[in-house]
């Protein structure tokens, strides 16, 4: 189900650049951005290295809620006896759903190295796990080619640019040890600064410099810094 | 008179922008967020109480649904735009507007009942079909016939207006006493006809929260405390959209407090129309949108 959601998502990510530049309007009278969400993540990241002390790929844990969990089991119908334990057909069946996704959705994993959109390859290593009532899906996303993280931080940000799922980045249980001198800190989204990053936005649309071109759900999503040297 | 008009518009727009522009809606949304990720969690645990056969179970699952309904109808949508702006234009009373307003939420739960119950159950559409007819069909459906809602009242508000210059026309070129539309023409609300558009309107289009509780619960057999558990979210929606009812009805007697004859009644109350009008076109496009670009 969620495969098919994001690809519903997907279709509807296209539309949201247009949309949210349309919306920015009605914001003006409504002062309201946020559509519901109907899928709460906790997300959880790693930052992996190679040897050379290059960053290579990012690990990604995404623990939905007790909801969206029976929403999954319904739709993939999976458990079938009810017991509570995924068996490897279950398993096999979320990976595929959440991991084998269009090439245009993005995991809602959103990368900038030096300031710049940095690319993603595709999920590896995926594994699945059902414990309180929750699934947990885990992969490693590898960056298109390993990168020297110096000078400017590299950001890491989750969101799905509509809302309809909101993901809450905390803290890894037991992290990934980083190089020295690298550290990763996670940034809590804050409504101040969202507030006037939009009224900042609208200073830029009446500049006409198009806003559209700008992802505006990024405003809105926790992040993780990344500081190396 | 269409200068009076324009600065009656333009005030009252000013006020609804400040008054949104005060109130912390980002807060408040936050909060929302919060609250619905906690009863949503509680929804799922209720319905894990009535796989386990827990006899409680039903008063659980049906609790938090209704605070669900409340929550979830904090978000854009859902109808309360609709209501507010027909509690600012239409001469209803606060109580005829009540039933209106839990009639319409109690028509949502019954389109979903009727999707799960006809495609899900009995015709064995998978519940993402169903979700995605939902998203691509009705949402839009209502949208539109909410943004046609608005056309209606501006064209109303126009039409009156209209005729009240021409009455003056009239008054001071004829027999010397005006003939003014009467105070029934300018109310809207108050057929069967504008009535059944608004319920139809907002409840064409499920909550998919109501779509997801029913089919879980039709997945664990309970379908019927399934349907019970969604009439009690309409309830919970209801109950917010109450206070957008409300709020609108107070607007408009405020907004008439300078008014004291029929004929500045009139072009208070066609004015009203106007602005409420624009007001939902404005915000029902902004919604309408992604589904026609």
């Amino acid at each position: 189900m969620l495969q098919n959601l994001n690809q519903n998502l997907e279709r509807k990510c296209k539309l949201s650049l247009n949309f949210w530049s349309k919306l920015l309007f009605v914001m003006c009278l409504g002062g309201s951005t946020e559509a519901h969400p109907h899928v709460f993540v906790d997300a959880r990241t790693g930052f992996i290295f190679d040897a050379d002390g290059q960053l290579e790929a990012l690990r990604i844990l995404w623990t939905y809620d007790e909801f969206t969990t029976l929403i999954l089991l319904e739709s993939l119908n999976l458990d079938q006896d009810g017991d509570g334990k995924f068996n490897d057909a279950d398993r096999l069946a979320v990976v595929e759903g959440e991991t084998n996704w269009d090439p245009e959705y993005k995991g809602d994993v959103y990368l900038e190295v030096a300031g710049q959109d940095y690319p993603l390859g595709r999920p590896e290593a995926a594994a699945v796990t059902f414990e309180n009532n929750q699934v947990e899906v885990s992969f490693e996303l590898p960056l298109s080619q390993p990168v020297m993280v110096s000078g400017t931080p590299a950001l890491l940000r989750l969101y799905d640019p509509i809302f309809f799922y909101a993901y809450t980045i905390l803290p890894e249980v037991r992290p990934d040890s980083l190089p020295e001198g690298c550290q990763a800190q996670i940034v809590s989204f804050e409504p101040d600064a969202v507030t006037s990053a939009i009224q900042q936005k609208l200073a830029a649309l009446r500049r006409e410099e198009a806003p559209s071109q700008e992802n505006v759900g990024r405003l809105f999503s926790d992040e993780v810094h990344l500081t190396c040297g | 008179m269409w200068l009076r008009f324009v600065a009656t518009f333009l005030s009252i727009l000013a006020v609804c922008v400040a008054v949104l522009n005060i109130v912390p809606w980002m807060d408040i949304q936050r909060w929302a967020v919060g609250e619905q990720r906690t009863v949503q969690n509680a929804m799922a645990g209720a319905l894990r109480g009535i796989q386990a056969g827990d006899p409680l179970a039903v008063w659980t699952l049906c609790s938090t649904t209704a605070a669900y309904g409340f929550f979830h109808a904090l978000g854009p949508g859902h109808g309360k735009v609709l209501i507010g702006g027909a509690a600012l234009v239409s001469g209803v009373t606060l109580k005829r507007l009540s039933i209106l307003t839990v009639l319409s939420s109690l028509a949502q739960a019954g389109t979903a009942i009727f999707l799960v119950g006809s495609l899900y159950l009995l015709f064995q559409v998978s519940s993402e079909v169903l979700v995605n007819i939902t998203d691509a069909w009705l949402a839009s459906a209502s949208y539109a016939a909410i943004t046609a809602i608005g056309a209606v009242l501006v064209f109303r508000g126009m039409r009156i207006l209209y005729k009240l210059g021409q009455a003056k026309q009239i008054a001071h070129g004829c027999c010397g006493h005006a003939h003014y539309p009467s105070v029934k023409a300018v109310q809207t609300l108050t057929s069967a006809r504008d009535v059944v558009a608004l319920i139809v309107s907002i409840g064409v289009r499920p909550c998919t929260g109501a779509l997801f509780v029913l089919v879980i619960a039709a997945r664990f057999d309970a379908f019927a405390v399934g349907c019970l558990a969604v009439v009690t979210m309409g309830l919970g929606t209801a109950a917010f959209n109450l206070t957008m009812a409300t709020s609108g009805i107070a607007a408009r007697q405020l907004a008439g407090l300078g008014a004291h004859n029929q004929e500045s009644m009139q072009a208070v109350s066609a004015t009203l129309h106007v602005t409420g009008g624009v007001l939902i076109i404005a915000i029902s496009l902004g919604m309408l949108l992604p589904y026609l670009s």
